[in-house]
């Protein structure tokens, strides 16, 4: 009884109009800077061989497309071992 | 009301997408503003696909065309149609057997400015698509109103449009959010006019709430405006005087007021 009224009356995450804004969030960044997956995988490949000349590198980095407004930028988190 | 002294406003209705409601949003609109006593005038650039001259319900009064005026075959003043409902309003048809490639945005910015004096307002119904047909129909406007429906495919393209406007300098543009059903938006089955504004990032000047009558009224060929009981008409009368100048408050259609909704209400659930 409660599961169903959980159904009823719960906005789940998984609502179609959620997931219709999180793929919308997704092209449109993607869109705006005409970039795609595969070159978002370039430029964290050639990104890290350029950072990794001069210091060393630990964990993963991540390079992603962040987006205010109408206007994009590259969010690059790279973990640096320390000494 | 504010009478443009001898310049008329050319205002681009544009989407990306077709299928939106364009047509209906220009011919509502410049019928509403020509019903408050401004000069209208609308051009329909969809040369090749024309249907505002249908919408309008003036099909049968079309002579001549967009690109006869164009190729100095006839006058413009011959070419441009008067509705006779509303004395103010004008529409110059699209040529139907033509391309959009034959004409250019030269063209259209010198057939506006033979326009501007003699109305206050001069709309501009774009074709789909970001081809040579978007270029002409937004080479000669000053402000854009980009139609979206609540659906994926329509906001994607209109973040595409939006971008070219940009790009083109044209960057007072405003966002006509149609065919909205409150309904589904409260059943987080419809992205919200709120969602619509966030990702695209662009003032709001209207909600068009899906509605049967337009439908009605379009297999009649008369405009919404005229049916006082169609939510559509209502939503699309405030666009105008908010093109005019009138502070309107955007009428927020997903406020629910059904039986439902206020026992739910009642008993705090949402």
């Amino acid at each position: 009884m409660l599961d169903l009224l959980k159904k009823l009356y719960n906005r789940e995450s998984s609502s179609s109009r959620t997931q219709a804004n999180n793929r919308l969030r997704l092209v449109l960044t993607h869109d705006r800077i005409g970039a795609s997956n595969e070159l978002m995988e370039t430029l964290k490949e050639e990104i890290m061989e350029v950072i990794k000349k001069h210091v060393d590198v630990e964990g993963t980095p991540e390079v992603t497309l962040i987006s205010q407004g109408r206007q994009s930028a590259l969010d690059i988190n790279i973990p640096l071992k320390g000494r | 009301m504010e009478q443009n002294q001898g310049q008329g406003q050319v205002i681009v209705i544009t989407s990306g997408k077709g299928g939106v409601g364009k047509t209906t949003t220009a011919a509502n609109v410049s019928t509403s503003l020509a019903s408050m006593g401004y000069k209208v005038v609308v051009l329909d650039l969809d040369i090749g696909l024309k249907k505002l001259d249908l919408i309008l319900g003036l099909e049968n009064r079309v002579i001549y065309d967009i690109v006869q005026v164009i190729e100095g075959e006839c006058t413009l003043k011959q070419a441009l149609v008067k509705d006779k409902r509303f004395p103010h309003l004008y529409m110059l048809p699209a040529a139907q057997t033509r391309n959009k490639d034959e004409i250019t945005p030269e063209q259209v910015i010198e057939l506006c400015d033979q326009l501007k004096p003699e109305f206050d307002f001069i709309f501009v119904d774009s074709p789909a698509g970001i081809e040579q047909g978007f270029k002409n129909a937004i080479a000669a406007a000053q402000r854009a109103l980009v139609i979206t429906n609540p659906e994926v495919s329509a906001v994607r393209d209109a973040d595409r449009i939006i971008g070219m406007l940009e790009s083109a300098n044209l960057n007072d543009i405003q966002l006509v959010v149609n065919r909205i059903r409150p309904d589904m938006v409260k059943a987080d089955n419809m992205l919200s006019v709120e969602d619509l504004v966030e990702h695209l990032c662009i003032e709001l000047i209207g909600v068009v709430p899906e509605d049967s009558n337009v439908i009605i009224s379009t297999n009649k060929g008369e405009p919404i405006i005229l049916n006082e009981h169609s939510s559509a008409a209502k939503a699309f009368h405030n666009i105008a005087q908010r093109i005019a100048g009138q502070q309107v408050e955007i009428t927020n259609f997903e406020e629910d007021t059904s039986f439902w909704h206020r026992i739910r209400n009642i008993f705090g659930g949402r």
